[in-house]
């Protein structure tokens, strides 16, 4: 009967992680992605030419100066990539960053801060 | 009476036409539909795939309780119902994609076991009359979902989502968009043959759901089920535990039916909270009837010919009923009534026949007793 009793709760117990695990993976996050200037300080990065976007493999698309995209990712760990366009075409400039962001965190991102490895190039809100 | 004693010398052909009576009528229907409607092989291939891999779930849920001999479950939107406050939940919660649908089915089934055991006292009680009652009780908790959903979310139980919450701040709303986890299963693995889009991994999980099934008959339990199934009385001098086992059925099959409902609604990507769950008992049980399935045996084979023949008809009745009527409404008018039809002759032809059963083994019975007077008298005769 003892024995049951331990199976039982060690299986709801076990279900419950399996929960918490389901719910920290499947969280969805919205990522605020800003091509816009910025300053740091004293310092200003400024925004002046057009991006290319992805998030965790999911294209964003192209972001012009002064414009933000929203991506909307799920999980903990995330990647952003950051290709450079001047004239219309892919210059091979690329940048990339990892980040975290807890259950019920958001993100905003800044580009210009992000190629310039200031360190606040992502503002996290819950 | 006439009729009851031609059944006594009916042929092997006459005797498959009776047993498969409602599949041979669908066929005949559905090739006569199909040439009238005009619609593509590829077409038709494309959304069969889609409803296969959408209903088959919840169509083996139904399985189980004919096994434990109670009949079709009509109370499997209990089961349903318990999927889709899960998805609610996830919803509110924003967790999106396989995850999300592992979440839902999580939440959910601690409520579809719930439900399933109250659904198994209920018809415990109402031994024989299982169907009909089944269909009742889901009436009745359907008004105890809608209280729920409509006050009870949002007022006691927290939901924040402005979203899927009515303006006024509690209750939710009519429909929600199932956005994020909208064909997460289906299009997780999938292959492309032709026009065709085949989801790897939806149709592997009706696979194991399959085999479970097939495994679960050799398990005790699955014996139990079968035995109580077969007679209630003789079960019980075995030492079953008869209602347990029936209780049991019920709840295999609303958890069962829970995920069906799950595995149905990501497919669709829309959920009419009040409405979604109603109608899935009917036609669960009519695609399994039209399948060749009866009320006391049905198969996982009967589920495929059962999806595949009344989902044809679902296809190609709309446009079958514009070309012969010009009206493709009349199509749909003509789709109801058969499907509702369908349930109604099966289970006419389930009554009849055990009628007719009844009457056959109570004349053998009378026989066999004239016999045994005879023999007795012819004894007692040659004694004196």
């Amino acid at each position: 009967m003892r024995k049951r009793i331990i199976i039982r709760i060690t299986l709801i117990v076990v279900l419950i992680f399996i929960g918490i695990f389901l719910y920290t993976i499947g969280k969805e996050h919205k990522v605020l992605i800003d091509n816009r200037d910025i300053s740091v300080g004293n310092i200003t990065y400024s925004a002046d030419t057009t991006y290319k976007v992805r998030v965790d493999n999911q294209e964003i698309g192209a972001i012009e100066k002064g414009e933000r995209k929203v991506a909307r990712v799920a999980g903990v760990s995330h990647k952003i990539v950051v290709e450079e366009i001047k004239d219309k075409v892919l210059t091979g400039e690329k940048y990339e960053k990892k980040f975290k962001l807890k259950t019920n965190e958001s993100a905003t991102v800044n580009i210009p801060a992000m190629i310039n490895n200031a360190n606040e190039w992502i503002n996290k809100t819950n | 009476m006439k009729k009851q004693n031609l059944t006594k010398t009916l042929n092997p052909g006459v005797k498959f036409l009776i047993n498969y009576a409602v599949p041979i009528i669908f066929t005949i229907l559905v090739a006569i539909a199909i040439p009238l409607s005009g619609l593509s092989g590829e077409y038709l291939a494309r959304e069969l795939m889609t409803r296969l891999a959408r209903n088959s779930f919840i169509i083996l849920s139904l399985l189980i309780p004919v096994m434990a001999g109670m009949g079709m479950n009509f109370s499997i939107v209990l089961g349903a119902m318990a999927g889709e406050i899960g998805l609610i939940f996830i919803t509110d919660w924003q967790i999106v994609g396989v995850p999300g649908i592992l979440l839902a089915m999580l939440i959910s089934t601690p409520l579809a076991i719930l439900l399933g055991y109250f659904g198994g006292i209920v018809l415990n009680r109402a031994k024989g009359r299982e169907m009909v009652t089944g269909f009742m009780l889901a009436f009745f908790m359907n008004g105890i979902y809608q209280l729920v959903v409509l006050y009870g979310m949002g007022n006691i139980i927290p939901i924040s989502n402005s979203n899927i919450l009515l303006p006024r701040e509690y209750g939710i709303r009519n429909a929600i968009d199932l956005i994020g986890i909208r064909s997460a299963l289906d299009k997780l693995i999938y292959l492309k043959v032709g026009g065709l889009l085949i989801p790897v991994v939806t149709l592997l999980v009706i696979a194991v759901l399959c085999m479970f099934i097939i495994w679960f008959k050799k398990t005790k339990l699955g014996q139990e089920i079968r035995s109580v199934g077969q007679d209630n009385d003789v079960a019980r001098i075995s030492g079953i535990n008869v209602g347990k086992t029936r209780i049991l059925s019920i709840i295999i099959s609303t958890v069962l039916a829970c995920y069906g409902q799950i595995v149905f609604l990501q497919n669709i990507g829309t959920m009419n909270t009040y409405n979604s769950h109603e109608q899935v008992g009917v036609f669960a049980i009519a695609a399994l009837l039209v399948g060749g399935a009866s009320v006391n045996k049905a198969t996982i084979p009967n589920v495929f010919v059962g999806v595949i023949l009344f989902h044809t008809m679902f296809i190609v009745s709309p446009r079958a009923g514009k070309t012969l009527i010009g009206q493709a409404q009349l199509g749909e008018y003509f789709r109801v009534f058969v499907s509702y039809g369908v349930i109604a002759f099966s289970l006419a032809l389930y009554a009849w026949r055990k009628r007719v059963e009844k009457e056959n083994e109570r004349r053998k019975a009378m026989a066999l007793k004239r016999v045994l007077l005879q023999s007795t008298n012819t004894a007692g005769g040659d004694k004196f």
